[in-house]
C-alpha cells in the first residue's frame, strides 16, 4: 500500500514597524498592525477561505476517506482573531468534518529549539493550549519551525512531552544518504516515529507547478498521478510506503495564484487518487498503526531544515546581523522572565517568531530572490534596524 | 542690493549641510534687505523669490512670468553623482543664445574675469560626456540660462561645482560678476582625487570666478594647493547653525551615556573610525555604554555587520535616514558626539552639538574645529586618543557636565546674522574693485 500524508503549514508573523529610539512617544505599537492586518486579508482572500472550502469539500465528497493534516502557528491564530474571524471560523468548520488531523509546535514559530530549550518546551505546551481550547483537540504529532530537526528534539520531546509520538522532518539528502524518503524512521533514541518529507514531489507542487520553464510543466492530475505511482517501484517486498506530502498551505491560491489551475489540478489530483485501490490518504498519527515492518533508527545530529537549498540554518543564521539580533532577543527574554516582565516577554515572543531573521538574510541567486519575494522590506539593513531598536527600547524598559 | 542664488540644495530637499548652509544663510541675507532670487535643481523653469525671513522658510515657486505657481508638486533632480558611464544627453547649443535687453548690464564693470568661447566649449564637452548627472547639471544649466534672462540682479552667487557651469554661462552672457562659494571640494568627498570631470569643473569655476569664498581655512588651502587658485582672491566665511527647537534639552532615554556619531555613512565622515572607537571601548566596558550611529549613506551594510558581528547587542545601535526633527531628538539624548571626519570642509553639525550640550570632540581635519574652543579636537586617525578623552569624560561626570555647559554658551554667539554682515562685506569690496 502507498499512503499520501499531505501537511500543510498556515502561519503569519507580527511584522515589525518602521521604528527608531528617536522617537519619545511612551505608548508605542512595535508591530505594524495595517501592514500584517492588509497581508492577512489578502492571502485570506487568495488563500485560506478558498483552499479551506475545498479541503473541506473533498473531505465530505470522499466519506472521510481523504484526510488531511494541518499546523497552525499560535501568532497565525492570534491574527486571524484580530483580522479576519472568518478564516478562524473556516479552519473550525474544516475540521470539525473529522477529516482533519492538527499538529503542534512552537507557538511562536521560533527558533527557541536552536536557542533556550526551556522557551522551546513552553512554546510548545503554549500552543498545545491553543489547539485545545479553539479546537478541542491534543495533538499527539509535532514539527518544529520549518521542519528544523536534530536528535537532541527527540531526547527532549520524550522527557517533556510524553504524548507526542510523530515528528514531521525534511527528507534532506544529507540524512537520507541516498535512502528513500518514503519508509518512516524511528529517531535515533527509538522514541518517535519520523516521517520525512518527499521534497521532490512536495516541491513540484509547492515551487514548480507554474515554472513555464520547468519540463513538468503544465502539471496535470494525470501526470503526478502516474509519479506517485511510479514510487511503487522500489519496493518488492510489500513493506508499505508513504508519501509526505509537506508544503505551506500558501501553496494553494498565493504562491499559486488561482489563474494557473492549482486549485482545479488539486482537486483533480485527489478525486483521480480516491479512485485507486491501493492508494489511501492518511494523517500523520495514524502512520505507526499501519506500518507492517520495524522501521529503521536515523541519527540526525546536524539541525535540517526545509528552508532554501541548503536545508540547514541559513536562512535564519548565515550572517552576524541576524545572530547579533536573535541572540540579543533570548538574552531579552530569559531577563524578561526572571523579572517576571510579562508586558514585555509576550513582545519579545512575537519577536521571537524566525520569520524576522528570515527577512535579515542575505544571499544570493535563487534564494534571495526567494527571501526577497517573502519580506515587506527593502533590505535586510532596514528591517535590522527597526528591529534593534525595539529591541533597545525593550531592554532600557526592563532595565527599570 | 539683488543676488541670484544657484544651488543644488535648499530645504527639505537637503542631503547634508550645503541645504541647510543655504537655507541660513539666505534667511539672514533677506533680513537685512537683500533680495534674492533663488534657482534650484527643479525639472520646471522656475525660481524662487526670498526678500523676506518669512520666505525663506517657504520659498515659493514662480515661473518666468512672475507669476506664481502651485509649490508643489516640483520635480527635484536626484542629488550626487555617479563614476563615469560614457553616457552623453542632447547636445546644449545655449551659448549661441542672446538674451533680451542686456545691453544695459554690459555697460559695467570692466575689470571681471572673463571666460573665453574656448573654455564654455571644454565645459559644454565635459557635460556632454558625462554620465547621468552630468547631465543634470547640464539641465540645470539650460534652466538657469533660461530663467534668468527675465530677472535682474547685481551678481551671481554660486555653491559648489554643481552650479559652477552655469554660474560661468551666465557671468559671460551678462558679465555681472560670479561669486563661487565652495562648501566641499572633491577631494573632500571623494577623499583624495575623485572624478576628473568634477576636479575640472572645480578649478574652472574657481579660477574664472571673480570671489572665491571657502568655508573654512582648510577649504582655502585645499583650493590653493589643489586648484591653484590666487590666495588674495579667496576669502574664508565660516557657517553658522539653524535648529528648530530655542530650547535644548537633555533627554535621558537610556541608562548608559550616549556617544553618538551623526552624519551621512560615507569615508569622508569617518564613520568606520567612530565604530572602531565604539569596539574597543566595548570590549573593555560591556554594556556600560551605547553607541548610536545615526544617518544613511552606502557604507551602512559593511558597519552593520562589523558591529554585529561583535555581537554586542543593542550597544551599537543604526538609526537610518533622520528627519530634522529626529536630529535634534538624537542630540539631545548624547551626551558625546564624536566627528572623527577625515576631511570636513566645514561639518555643521559640530556647532548643532554644541548647542544641544553635547561635549564634542572633533577631527583637526574639519573646518569648525577652527572657531571652537570648548571642544576637544584630535587628529582622525588617533583613535587611543580619542578614546581615552571618551573615558576620561565618562569617569568624571563633573569634567564633562562643566564642558557641555561652556560649549553650549559658546555657540549662541555663532550666527547667521553675523555671516549675512561678513558676506555683504565681501559683496561690497567686490564691487569696489
Amino acid at each position: 500500500m502507498l499512503y499520501i500524508v499531505f501537511y500543510f503549514q498556515v502561519h503569519q508573523p507580527f511584522r515589525v514597524k518602521n521604528f527608531n529610539v528617536l522617537k519619545t512617544k511612551s505608548t508605542v505599537e512595535y508591530f505594524d498592525n495595517s501592514l500584517n492586518a492588509a497581508i492577512f486579508n489578502k492571502v485570506a482572500e487568495k488563500c485560506y477561505l478558498p483552499a479551506n472550502a475545498l479541503f473541506k469539500e473533498l473531505i465530505e465528497r470522499s466519506d472521510g476517506r481523504f484526510k488531511v493534516s494541518y499546523s497552525l502557528t499560535g501568532t497565525f491564530i492570534e491574527q486571524a482573531k484580530r483580522f479576519r474571524p472568518e478564516v478562524l471560523h473556516s479552519f473550525l468548520d474544516l475540521v470539525k468534518t473529522g477529516g482533519v488531523e492538527l499538529l503542534n509546535e512552537t507557538y511562536y514559530h521560533s527558533l527557541s529549539s536552536i536557542f533556550d530549550l526551556d522557551e522551546f518546551i513552553e512554546e510548545i505546551e503554549e500552543h498545545a493550549e491553543i489547539i485545545k481550547k479553539e479546537f478541542g483537540m491534543l495533538p499527539t504529532t509535532f514539527r518544529n519551525t520549518e521542519l528544523i530537526y536534530f536528535d537532541k528534539i527527540s531526547d527532549l520531546l520524550f522527557a517533556t512531552m510524553p504524548q507526542i509520538k510523530t515528528i514531521l522532518i525534511e527528507g534532506a539528502d544529507k540524512i537520507l544518504k541516498g535512502e528513500s524518503p518514503l519508509y518512516p524512521r524511528v529517531s535515533a533514541n527509538h522514541a518517535h516515529l519520523l516521517l520525512l518529507k518527499h521534497y521532490k514531489l512536495s516541491d513540484d507542487i509547492a515551487f514548480r507547478f507554474s515554472d513555464r520553464s520547468w519540463d513538468g510543466y503544465p502539471l496535470t492530475p494525470q501526470r503526478y498521478l502516474s509519479w506517485i505511482k511510479d514510487l511503487r517501484l522500489i519496493e518488492k517486498t510489500g513493506k508499505n510506503l508513504y508519501l509526505n506530502l509537506f508544503m505551506d498551505y500558501e501553496t494553494f491560491g498565493e504562491h499559486q495564484w488561482a489563474e494557473t489551475g492549482i486549485f482545479e489540478f488539486t482537486k483533480g489530483l485527489v478525486l483521480l487518487a480516491l479512485k485507486e485501490k491501493d492508494l489511501q490518504f492518511l494523517w500523520p498519527s495514524e502512520v505507526k498503526d499501519t506500518l507492517n515492518y520495524t522501521p529503521a533508527p536515523i541519527s540526525v545530529p546536524n539541525p535540517t531544515s526545509w528552508a532554501d537549498t541548503e536545508r540547514d540554518l541559513s536562512a535564519w543564521l548565515s550572517n552576524p546581523l541576524q545572530w547579533n539580533a536573535i541572540k540579543t532577543c533570548y538574552e531579552l527574554i530569559k531577563k524578561a522572565k526572571e523579572q517576571k516582565r510579562y508586558d514585555l516577554l509576550s513582545i519579545l515572543k512575537k519577536l521571537s517568531t524566525s520569520d524576522h531573521f528570515y527577512y535579515m538574510c542575505i544571499k544570493y541567486f535563487q534564494d534571495g530572490d526567494v527571501h526577497k519575494y517573502f519580506s515587506p522590506y527593502s533590505s535586510p539593513e532596514e528591517i535590522y534596524r527597526y528591529y534593534m531598536n525595539i529591541l533597545a527600547e525593550i531592554e532600557t524598559n526592563l532595565e527599570g | 542690493m539683488k543676488v541670484l542664488m544657484l544651488t543644488w540644495e535648499y530645504p527639505p530637499f537637503i542631503v547634508g549641510g550645503l541645504g541647510m548652509a543655504c537655507y541660513g544663510l539666505f534667511k539672514a541675507l533677506a533680513e537685512k534687505g537683500l533680495k534674492i532670487y533663488m534657482i534650484l535643481p527643479t525639472k520646471e523653469q522656475v525660481f524662487f523669490e526670498i526678500s523676506s525671513g518669512w520666505e525663506a522658510d517657504f520659498p515659493v515657486a514662480k515661473s518666468q512670468q512672475k507669476k506664481q505657481l502651485k509649490p508643489l508638486p516640483l520635480k527635484f533632480y536626484q542629488v550626487g553623482y555617479l563614476a563615469p558611464e560614457g553616457a552623453y544627453l542632447d547636445n546644449l547649443r545655449l551659448f549661441s543664445y542672446q538674451p533680451e535687453n542686456t545691453t544695459d548690464f554690459l555697460e559695467k564693470k570692466k575689470l571681471l574675469t572673463t571666460i573665453s568661447e574656448e573654455v564654455l566649449k571644454r565645459i559644454e564637452n565635459l557635460l556632454n560626456k558625462g554620465n547621468h548627472s552630468l547631465s543634470r547639471v547640464q539641465r540645470y544649466l539650460q534652466n538657469v540660462l533660461e530663467v534668468a534672462k527675465h530677472l535682474e540682479f547685481d551678481l551671481i552667487h554660486a555653491h559648489d561645482w554643481m552650479t559652477y557651469p552655469a554660474g560661468l554661462f551666465l557671468k559671460h552672457l551678462i558679465q555681472k560678476p560670479l561669486v563661487a562659494h565652495v562648501h566641499a571640494t572633491e577631494f573632500d568627498r571623494a577623499i583624495g582625487y575623485g572624478h576628473p570631470v568634477v576636479h575640472e569643473i572645480e578649478y574652472l569655476g574657481l579660477n574664472l570666478a571673480d570671489q572665491v569664498i571657502a568655508v573654512s581655512k582648510y577649504t582655502a588651502q585645499v583650493i590653493k594647493d589643489h586648484y591653484k587658485v590666487p590666495e588674495e582672491k579667496i576669502q574664508v566665511l565660516y557657517n553658522a547653525f539653524t535648529v528648530l527647537t530655542n530650547e535644548p534639552k537633555k533627554v535621558k532615554k537610556f541608562k548608559s551615556p550616549v556617544i553618538l556619531f551623526l552624519g551621512r555613512l560615507t569615508p569622508q565622515k569617518g564613520p568606520k573610525i567612530f565604530l572602531e572607537i565604539a569596539k574597543k571601548i566595548l570590549r573593555q566596558y560591556p554594556k556600560k555604554v551605547r553607541f548610536l550611529i545615526a544617518g544613511a549613506g552606502e557604507m551602512e551594510r559593511e558597519l552593520m555587520f562589523e558591529a554585529a558581528s561583535e555581537g554586542f547587542g543593542t550597544q551599537v545601535l543604526f538609526t537610518g535616514f533622520l528627519t530634522r526633527q529626529e536630529v535634534e531628538e538624537a542630540l539631545s539624548l548624547a551626551d558625546i558626539v564624536v566627528m572623527p571626519s577625515v576631511s570636513e570642509p566645514f561639518g555643521i553639525v559640530a556647532l548643532e552639538a554644541m548647542y544641544f550640550g553635547c561635549a564634542l570632540i572633533i577631527s583637526k581635519q574639519s573646518g569648525a574645529s577652527e572657531i571652537l574652543k570648548n571642544a576637544y579636537k584630535v587628529d582622525f586617525w588617533d583613535v587611543d586618543k580619542i578614546i581615552n578623552i571618551i573615558v576620561d569624560l565618562l569617569n568624571h561626570p563633573e569634567k564633562l557636565k562643566n564642558l557641555q555647559q561652556k560649549a553650549k554658551e559658546e555657540v549662541k554667539k555663532i550666527t547667521w546674522d553675523i555671516r549675512a554682515e561678513e558676506l555683504i562685506k565681501i559683496y561690497k569690496e567686490l564691487f569696489a574693485n
